[in-house]
């Protein structure tokens, strides 16, 4: 038999094959004409076995011999119809089932059942009794053993969609009529599957008798308890150190360096969080209730008007811009009254307190100017004409060379104090006889001040100049009525900025760029040092009581130090976007003000109380818009009107403006 | 009533109390409510015109229980809860409008201050330092010289009283001086303006004067400056009146050789302390009552003989100007910096709230004056560049002067029926022909 040299591939099954083709091997010869697939092989086998085993029961008895005959027939038939079926196997089987179908369209569910019961191939008797049941000749049966147990079930043919539609019309049952798939029969559901289906639609529970709302019982007894539910022991975790804590100490760390400025981040971009939804604000000025008021011929400035500086009535108020003009208006009416044209940019404008002294200082470039305003009548002018009389050029030194030298100019009426570097600031005592002024550095720094690209590599070159300089060569301090110069006899370990004079007492504030240092001139010792944790300070304000600061920083932010309090700043508002330019303080109300490159000012009540108790408030108050932007630079300047709550703005786009509460 | 209900009807008598040529017919008549001022115009138009053929065609205003009805009849009914069944007075005045503009009178620099009390001359300050007296639109009779620095506020020392053709006067400056001048009224008639000197300069103030005041019966001056001070003055006028004749020799005697040996210094009688800013305008409407406005946000009000504070204003903001006039000369009417004119009645007791509130301007006021016979209007001007005519019977401006082309800077009326202004266009502007009475 070719079955005795099988594959490789045969399994297990195959070796019982052999075992069968074996015993069947001198019985019947009729197999080996079968080079078919190895289950069409099994079949032919299982079949000769079966014959075989029939053999033996010829052997035995004779009352058989009619099943003998049938049986032998049939696998004559078997043997046969493979002969047919040898050379194209697929074809024939969808033959064969095609012809089944149609011919035994009534087939019913038994048979189908035992053909898979056939396919056990164990039981044998069991196989014989039911075919006996079955009056069908041997060729359609085996056909049916022969597709089944290739592993194919057949299905039943659809029925034509007309037949089934006319079939269901007069079927009233038909609604309950289901399609099994998996079994591939129609099934037709109880009602009271159908109220389940019902139920489970709904979403409820599928049985009706299933109560949702059952009372709940609670197992547990929870009185008497003296032990807790788990006496499981306490965790080694909780007695360990936690990772995470011993990463905080870091992180506490970092905080600090934060706050004392050591390490610094990029400024976050701020995005504008509103939009005008109806178009442009151009009708914005009427809406507020702030007049903003222009003064005439402001327009004439060429460059942006960098600082200004109000008389001390209010009736006047100083400007000064980049294109060299120093300017006097009349707050009242706006007009511009006397007009001086320098060389240079003018960086500070300074009005003298006192009322009887209209004098201005006024920085540009390396020259501290003392101009005579011409307000007052014949005596005043006479007395200044006197003050602001020098006879020679007269050269203030301590030390062999030369610090300032005070040199008469006519040409703009008054007196040329020149420095050897560029005067950035000037600012009076309050009885107007003394004057400070800052040399922050040379021009080239100035300007590298001012472009905030360079900022990094400005403050390493900042850096080694601090360390050049041994005693503050920034900062000088005048008098007028002597003319006199001299240093401020203290070291200033950084740049200076800015300085400012105590409002009621002898005492002197030189601002550097990280902290504010506080000196008692009548004492020569330094009193306090403010330090204020922030990148860059740029400008200083004092409160008419003289107890409170507040500082203005190049990152935008107000720091209002209380000095009675500490010396770490009270409060931190950070309000502009941009650089602070400057920050003011009214003399007589409960005002400061801010003005930031972002083209804004704030106004804010800063209320401080005469009770030591009580810290001051601080209230933010009103954005005033209005200056727009130019070349990156808003407002260079704000000050109040010393008398009513109006504050003058300057602007980057050479115009002055004035707020009014409304 | 044959009407059709769509269009209510009113029966209205028009009544007024202007002059013959002006009186309606008294009859009541029937006019639709859905009339405006135009409409109710016309109608009296047509009624005048029916009694006199000759009747020249000119606006009017209509007055309804003392208010100027300025929306539609049946609005204005509804508004002021008025019955329209009842027959409806309405009174008619002639509209507040300047007929005419006259030319502009071009100053050298803005024009600070401005007086028409006297209705000859016009009297202005100029902020090139002079002081001009024109007698019309265009016309500058004299030009006073002497003051080195702006001048702030001007008055005319005897607007009435003008005796030998003489027209006393005085001007405020930022120089710290007031100066008293004294001019010819035939003088300077031809083209070229006559040039006077002062012939007095009062020292005294150690700030920029900001306002001067004169009282008409004793010719005192009273001057507010930015020292925060009012100061008194005399000024010889009224004893000089006597010799006149002496001192207009003396002055065509040494003319203009040595005109400053003619001044003489004076010095403040009285002082008034109190205010804590810059006084920035003065009324003096009596012997012992002067008003002074200031920038420290009060008006005051002191006896000018004992030199004591009487009574005091308090507003929030500054004032720039001040008023004294209406019913009974007492309503003080005061702008400042705000866009809002106010209205106080000081015989009011226990408030301090103002009676009207004007609220069309849209810039600071800058100058606000009573008329000297009506007690209802009162004029207005302002940084927006706009003059505004005011009754005190309507919350709108009764009418607007819109000549400017700058701020105005100061404005008064002149000869009752005009309104002078000045501002920083250097124009002095003469709106003439505003019928108020």
């Amino acid at each position: 038999m070719g079955v005795s040299a099988p594959p490789k591939e045969a399994d297990r099954l195959k070796t019982t094959v052999d075992e069968n083709a074996r015993i069947s091997d001198e019985f019947d010869s009729e197999g080996e004409a079968s080079e078919g697939s190895e289950l069409s092989e099994v079949a032919t086998e299982e079949g000769g076995g079966s014959s075989g085993d029939e053999d033996a029961s010829t052997s035995d008895g004779s009352g058989l011999d009619d099943d003998d005959e049938g049986e032998k027939g049939g696998s004559g038939e078997e043997a046969e119809a493979r002969g047919s079926s040898s050379d194209d196997e697929d074809a024939s089987a969808t033959d064969n089932d095609g012809l089944d179908s149609v011919e035994g369209s009534g087939d019913s569910d038994s048979e189908r059942s035992r053909v898979f019961e056939e396919s056990d191939s164990s039981e044998d008797e069991l196989l014989e009794i039911q075919l006996e049941m079955f009056p069908w000749s041997g060729t359609r049966m085996s056909h049916i053993l022969d597709m089944t147990l290739k592993g194919r079930i057949t299905k039943k043919e659809r029925q034509d969609k007309l037949d089934s539609f006319l079939a269901n019309v007069d079927d009233s049952k038909n609604w309950r009529k289901i399609y099994d798939d998996y079994n591939d029969e129609d099934v037709e559901l109880t009602k009271e599957e159908a109220k389940m289906i019902s139920r489970l639609l709904n979403g409820k529970a599928p049985h009706a008798e299933f109560d949702p709302y059952a009372p709940y019982v609670d197992w547990f007894k929870w009185d008497d308890a003296i032990h807790p539910l788990s006496n499981a022991p306490e965790p080694k975790r909780r007695f360990i150190p936690s990772k995470w804590e011993a990463k905080k100490v870091f992180v506490v760390k970092y905080v600090r360096a934060i706050r004392k400025g050591l390490i610094k981040f990029d400024k976050p971009k701020e995005e504008p969080r509103f939009y005008m939804l109806w178009g442009d604000d151009s009708g914005a000025a009427d809406k507020t209730n702030h007049l903003s008021y222009i003064p005439a011929q402001s327009q004439s400035y060429q460059g942006p008007v960098v600082s200004i500086s109000t008389e001390v009535s209010g009736e006047w108020i100083a400007s000064g811009s980049t294109d060299g003009t120093v300017r006097i208006w009349e707050v009242e009416s706006g007009r511009c009254r006397k007009v001086w044209q320098f060389d240079e940019a003018v960086h500070y404008v300074a009005w003298n307190p006192m009322p009887e002294l209209p004098i201005l200082a006024v920085s540009v470039g390396q020259d501290a100017y003392l101009l005579n305003t011409g307000v007052g009548n014949e005596e005043t002018q006479r007395k200044l004409g006197e003050l602001l009389y020098v006879e020679a050029a007269k050269v203030s030194d301590d030390s062999n060379n030369p610090i300032c030298s005070w040199i008469q100019d006519d040409e703009h009426g008054g007196i040329k104090l020149r420095h050897a570097k560029t005067v950035s600031s000037v600012e009076w005592h309050r009885k107007g006889d003394y004057f400070s002024t800052i040399m922050p550095a040379d021009i080239l720094f100035l300007l590298l001040f001012s472009l905030a690209i360079f900022r990094l590599y400005a403050s390493a070159f900042y850096v080694a100049l601090t360390c050049l300089s041994r005693e503050s060569k920034s900062v000088m301090i005048h008098q007028l009525s002597k003319k006199l110069t001299q240093r401020l006899p203290f070291k200033l370990k950084g740049i200076a900025v800015s300085s400012v004079f105590h409002p009621t007492r002898s005492i002197f504030f030189a601002v550097t760029k990280k902290n504010v240092r506080v000196y008692d001139l009548l004492k020569q010792k330094l009193i306090k040092k403010l330090e204020t944790g922030l990148r860059e300070v740029s400008s200083i304000a004092i409160h008419p009581g003289g107890d409170n600061v507040i500082l203005g920083s190049r990152e935008g932010k107000l720091c209002w130090f209380d000095m009675d309090l500490s010396s770490k700043p009270y409060k931190i508002l950070k309000s502009h976007s941009k650089d602070v330019t400057n920050v003011a303080f009214h003399r007589s109300y409960p005002l400061f003000a801010s003005s930031s490159d972002d083209g804004t000012a704030y106004v804010f009540h800063g209320m401080v109380y005469s009770d030591l108790n009580q810290n001051p408030l601080i209230v933010p108050l009103e954005i005033l818009r209005g200056h727009t932007t130019f070349n990156g630079r808003g407002v260079m300047d704000c000050k109040f009107h010393p008398r009513q709550p109006w504050l003058f703005t300057a602007g980057a786009d050479s115009s002055i403006k004035l707020y009014c509460h409304n | 009533m044959d009407v059709d209900m769509d269009e209510r009807q009113i029966q209205a008598r028009f009544v007024t109390k202007l002059n013959p040529p002006f009186k309606a017919p008294p009859s009541a008549i029937t006019i639709p409510a859905t009339v405006t001022r135009l409409g109710l115009s016309t109608i009296v138009n047509s009624l005048l015109k029916a009694g006199d053929p000759e009747w020249e065609t000119q606006p009017f205003d209509f007055l309804i229980d003392g208010e100027l009805v300025r929306m539609s009849l049946d609005r204005f009914l509804l508004a002021k809860g008025i019955s329209a069944e009842k027959t409806l007075e309405i009174e008619y005045i002639k509209a507040v409008v300047p007929r005419k503009e006259e030319e502009p009178s071009l100053h050298d620099d803005w024009v600070s201050a401005v007086d028409g009390s006297c209705s000859r001359f016009i009297l202005t300050g100029c902020y090139d330092g002079f002081g001009r007296v024109w007698k019309g639109a265009g016309v500058c009779s004299h030009i006073l010289e002497g003051h080195t620095d702006v001048i702030t506020s001007v008055s005319i020392i005897n607007p009435l009283g003008i005796i030998n053709h003489l027209l006393y006067s005085t001007t405020a400056s930022k120089d710290q001086t007031l100066r008293l001048w004294k001019m010819d009224s035939e003088e300077g008639v031809d083209d070229v303006p006559a040039k006077i000197r002062p012939f007095k300069i009062l020292r005294g103030h150690s700030a920029s004067v900001g306002s001067v005041a004169v009282d008409l019966c004793t010719k005192q001056i009273c001057s507010g400056s930015w020292d925060c001070r009012v100061n008194l003055w005399q000024t010889d006028v009224s004893s000089a009146e006597g010799d006149s004749v002496s001192i207009k020799k003396r002055k065509t005697k040494n003319g203009t050789e040595e005109p400053q040996l003619e001044c003489f210094q004076g010095a403040p009688v009285s002082t008034l302390v109190g205010h804590t800013q810059q006084v920035s305008s003065l009324v003096w409407p009596e012997l012992d009552t002067i008003y002074s406005a200031s920038w420290d946000h009060t008006i005051r009000r002191w006896d000018a003989e004992t030199g004591k504070d009487v009574s005091s204003i308090i507003c929030g903001r500054p004032f720039n100007c001040l008023s004294v006039g209406g019913e009974g000369s007492t309503l003080v009417a005061a702008g400042g910096s705000t866009p809002i004119l106010r209205i106080w009645d000081p015989r009011k007791p226990g408030t301090s709230a103002p009676v009207y509130q004007f609220s069309s301007h849209t810039s600071w006021i800058s100058a606000c004056q009573w008329h000297s016979k009506s007690w209802f209007h009162l004029l207005s001007a302002s940084y927006d560049g706009k003059v505004m005519l005011w009754d005190l019977r309507t919350a709108w401006p009764v009418s607007v002067i819109e000549s400017h082309e700058d701020k105005v800077l100061c404005a008064d009326w002149w000869k009752e029926d005009c309104v002078i202004s000045g501002g920083r266009d250097s124009k002095l502007r003469i709106s003439s022909g505003v019928p108020v009475l």
